[in-house]
């Protein structure tokens, strides 16, 4: 995180709006910082909790979103790099086949870290419809999670690539 | 039971036409009766199930259910269940020490079971048949001779009016419990609808995050929030108890607030303390004689016999839990109330302690219990609450206070650091003959101090020293103990709280007196838990030596125990039984890769007594599996000048996907009468099997964790 620029602060009433495209549709974020973090855009100003915070700092995946097809880090991408793009979070998805996917296994226990690694999978299956077992675990082994839903993930991967997430 | 189980329940009168039957998930006696949980049936058939329990990822909102709708013969699909929000009636929600179902499983089949008597007591009125010619399905009573079927719904506001019944009979076969069931919050886990405590959301609830003192122990002695107060969105600063709070109108102002400002800390008592040094301090101590926990047999001829003794000292560091949702309350004090929202494991401490904080009376504090991101012991604590309310007080707004991942790792408590000195004699056939085992750790601290009386009480020190003074092995003299080094460091219950350390210690050893007498570590095991007593009596635990032994047969046959392994790989084995009855073994493989230890494969038998659902009890085996790798072969918490030295998954590492082993589990034991824990028996004896895993591969022999 940048220390906040104590002589700027000031001028904030000017920020400008930041214009994305969100789980189809056009949001337009007004009053934030440009370098404020997606992840609290979405979580507090947009009520899009779906999006976990677990580190802010890149490092455990709980905030995992698709940018077009690629997996980024809410927490790593700023208000003005996001302008323009089009992004997609859990509540995006619709009975998507990696959810489905995760119900048939029973994969979550506590759960939280599960909207970051199924938006992970979604963009693994997108890249490569096909995974073997090491992409699976190259993939999501970006993702932390501490109640130990590892095996059960990687079967679940498996079960989504069948049910044609990658299409 | 069958004579005094209906004193454990009452018939709540202000159900209305709702059938509703409070119960007691802790009475020992009639006279302790207060209903602390609630089944009710309504007019339209759905059945409701009110309890404390917290669902943190242990499954109890779906295994609890399961319970229900097995002895109601309910319709599962109509089963709700509420989160009981902690009241003077509605104590022991605390959620822990794998407990949930064992202490639940007969005061809720009772309930049940007295409720569908009642509706079939009321149907049989209505019908004008004997009870005896009805039966129950899915939510349906059904006299099968004229084919009539009477919803549990329409039969509620007759049942109501019945007495409870004496003695409800229990069902002696089951569908459900027993069956593969799926998470009931699955759905709303995929969807991202699920509520954490960090998703709650009040009406003008603002955010906030607190700096803190960076020394354990330290404070604040000034601070200037000017350039703070400049950070857009920054809507105020106060001083709280902890540290400095930067009150904003979103998470990411509070956090820019944080580092605008201006704080001199005060370094508190212990400015130089480091983990290094106490680890010396608890090396000096294992001199000591300490408490003595267990004491069996004539060590001191054993010892002046001139056999083999062979000694060795156990190291296991500090651990931080690091659940993935950081610690958080969202609070509104106002009128002389209290509201909180908590992703707690102890609503009623939550409630108590900030009651107190307030000045208030507790009945004045409601706490809504959120779905827990992750417990694992740490949200046993309520000091996170009480940041909140302090807060919020402050400021006269609701607001949420949330902790940063590094505020997370370094100002949580920590699982205790302990040294384990090990000392054992084996006659002329290998065979051990004394085994010795001192612990030397601290108690917990972070929640409750330890009292004076308690200092000397060799029964307190057995709660402290799981896995020591409970050895099951048939060994001639055997000597337990512990000793106490204090230490102002925050420590507080972890996964499985005491008995990690302790069982890595005591089954470590136990592979190297294997090996020390040239035999199989299975071998011995089995014979020393073949010997008479079959129950042994340890402190007030009995644990049953041929369960053990079944375990361990199970998961030797499906670990293929003695078979030859390539050069470079290496089996290992360990086994514990959990506060007495849920009986783990492990089989792990490993492989040493230029120098890296790779976890190929673990096996697990568990007998955790009756099953209620497989599926639980998997990923139960699987979460204690990874969280006790992740122990061993990844990240500690050291500190340093005072200052713990991990602030992120960065530098606290845990298990990743790409090293996590195949798991396999097996069950044994569902012939017991009643089920046991899981969630914390599972991690125990995996550190244990691993290391000697690691022996077997490579011919180092771990004594020191993590690995890294």
């Amino acid at each position: 995180m940048v220390a906040a620029p104590a002589g700027e602060s000031c001028h904030r009433a000017r920020m400008p709006a930041y214009k994305l495209q969100l789980n189809g549709r056009e949001v337009v974020v007004d009053g934030v910082e440009a370098d404020m973090p997606l992840l609290w855009i979405l979580r507090d100003r947009l009520g899009l909790t779906g999006t976990k915070y677990g580190c802010g700092v890149g490092v455990c995946g709980a905030c995992t979103i698709l940018q077009g097809g690629q997996a980024v880090r809410a927490c790593q991408v700023t208000a003005s790099e996001a302008a323009g793009k089009r992004f997609t979070t859990i509540e995006g998805l619709n009975d998507h086949p990696c959810q489905r996917a995760w119900l048939e296994e029973d994969v979550a226990q506590c759960g939280y870290c599960q909207a970051g690694m199924i938006m992970t999978a979604c963009a693994l299956l997108k890249n490569k419809p096909r995974p073997t077992a090491k992409d699976i675990d190259d993939a999501l082994s970006e993702n932390v999670c501490r109640c130990g839903t590892y095996p059960r993930i990687r079967k679940a991967v498996l079960l989504a690539a069948k049910l044609g997430a990658g299409r | 039971m069958t004579l005094t189980r209906r004193a454990f329940l009452e018939l709540t009168a202000a159900g209305g036409s709702a059938l509703v039957l409070g119960f007691d998930v802790f009475a020992q006696a009639a006279t302790d009766f207060a209903p602390n949980a609630w089944v009710r049936i309504d007019p339209n058939g759905v059945v409701t199930l009110t309890v404390g329990k917290v669902e943190m990822g242990q499954g109890v909102r779906t295994s609890l259910p399961m319970i229900l709708a097995e002895e109601l013969d309910a319709d599962w699909e109509r089963i709700q269940l509420v989160q009981g929000m902690p009241s003077a009636k509605l104590r022991g929600l605390g959620t822990g020490g794998s407990y949930s179902i064992r202490a639940m499983w007969m005061p809720l089949r009772n309930a049940a079971a007295a409720a569908r008597e009642m509706l079939v007591s009321a149907a049989a009125s209505k019908l004008g048949v004997e009870p005896a010619s009805l039966r129950t399905e899915k939510g349906f009573v059904i006299h099968d001779a004229t084919g009539q079927r009477l919803s549990y719904g329409e039969l509620t506001t007759a049942a109501a009016k019945l007495p409870l019944p004496q003695s409800p009979k229990l069902k002696e076969k089951f569908t459900l419990v027993g069956k593969r069931t799926k998470r009931i919050e699955g759905q709303s886990i995929v969807s991202g609808k699920a509520v954490y405590g960090l998703d709650v959301r009040i009406p003008d609830m603002l955010y906030a995050s607190i700096e803190r003192p960076p020394k354990i122990g330290g404070g604040v002695r000034r601070f200037d929030a000017a350039k703070a107060k400049q950070v857009a969105g920054v809507i105020d600063v106060v001083q709280v108890s902890r540290g400095v709070a930067v009150i904003a109108r979103d998470s990411w102002a509070a956090l820019r607030g944080r580092e605008a400002l201006q704080i001199e800390f005060d370094n508190g008592p212990h400015p130089a303390w480091s983990s290094e040094e106490y680890e010396q301090q608890l090396f000096e101590a294992a001199a000591k004689d300490g408490i003595s926990t267990r004491t069996a047999g004539d060590s001191k001829t054993i010892l002046g016999s001139g056999k083999q003794v062979i000694e060795a000292d156990y190291v296991y560091p500090f651990y931080a839990h690091a659940p993935v949702e950081p610690m958080n309350t969202v609070a509104h004090v106002h009128d002389g109330l209290c509201e909180i929202w908590s992703s707690t494991q102890a609503p009623n401490d939550v409630q108590d302690r900030c009651a107190q904080l307030l000045g208030i009376a507790p009945e004045k504090v409601s706490v809504h219990t959120t779905l827990v991101g992750g417990g694992f012991g740490r949200r046993l604590g309520w000091d996170y609450a009480l940041d909140a309310v302090e807060v919020a007080k402050a400021i006269g707004k609701p607001v949420m206070v949330f902790w940063s991942r590094a505020d997370d790792m370094q100002h949580g408590y920590f699982q205790a650091p302990s040294v384990h000195r090990m000392k054992a004699v084996l006659d002329e056939d290998g065979l051990p003959v004394l085994w010795h085992h001192r612990k030397v750790s601290t108690y917990h601290n972070a929640r409750r101090q330890v009292t004076s009386a308690q200092l000397q009480d060799p029964e307190y020190h057995r709660g402290v020293s799981w896995g020591v003074y409970d050895v099951p092995y048939a060994i001639g003299a055997i000597e337990t103990a512990y000793v106490y080094v204090p230490t102002h460091v925050p420590i507080g219950p972890w996964r499985a709280v005491f008995a990690p350390s302790s069982v890595f210690a005591r089954e470590t050893f136990f592979d190297e007196l294997a090996v020390a007498g040239k035999r199989d570590p299975l071998k011995l095991r089995l014979d020393l838990l073949a010997a008479a007593p079959e129950i042994v009596e340890a402190g007030s635990l009995k644990i049953s030596r041929p369960r053990l032994r079944r375990v361990l047969e199970t998961v030797a046959a499906k670990g293929r125990w003695g078979e030859k392994l390539p050069k470079g790989r290496g089996r290992g084995l360990a086994c514990n039984v959990y506060d007495g009855v849920t009986h783990v073994a492990y089989v792990v493989d490993v492989t040493a890769v230029k120098g890296k230890i790779r976890v190929d494969k673990v096996v697990c038998a568990i007998d955790c007594g009756l099953v209620v659902n497989p599926i639980g009890i998997e990923q139960q085996v699987e979460g204690g599996v990874i969280w006790g790798l992740s122990s061993a072969l990844k990240g500690a918490i050291t500190i340093r000048d005072g200052i713990v030295q991990q602030k992120s998954f960065a530098d606290f590492e845990v298990l990743r996907m790409n090293e996590t082993p195949l798991i396999e589990t097996h069950i044994v034991g569902a012939d017991a009468p009643s089920p046991y824990g899981v969630g914390e028996p599972t991690v125990a004896p995996i550190v244990p099997a691993l290391v000697n895993a690691i022996y077997a591969a490579t011919g180092k022999r771990v004594r020191r964790l993590p690995l890294a």
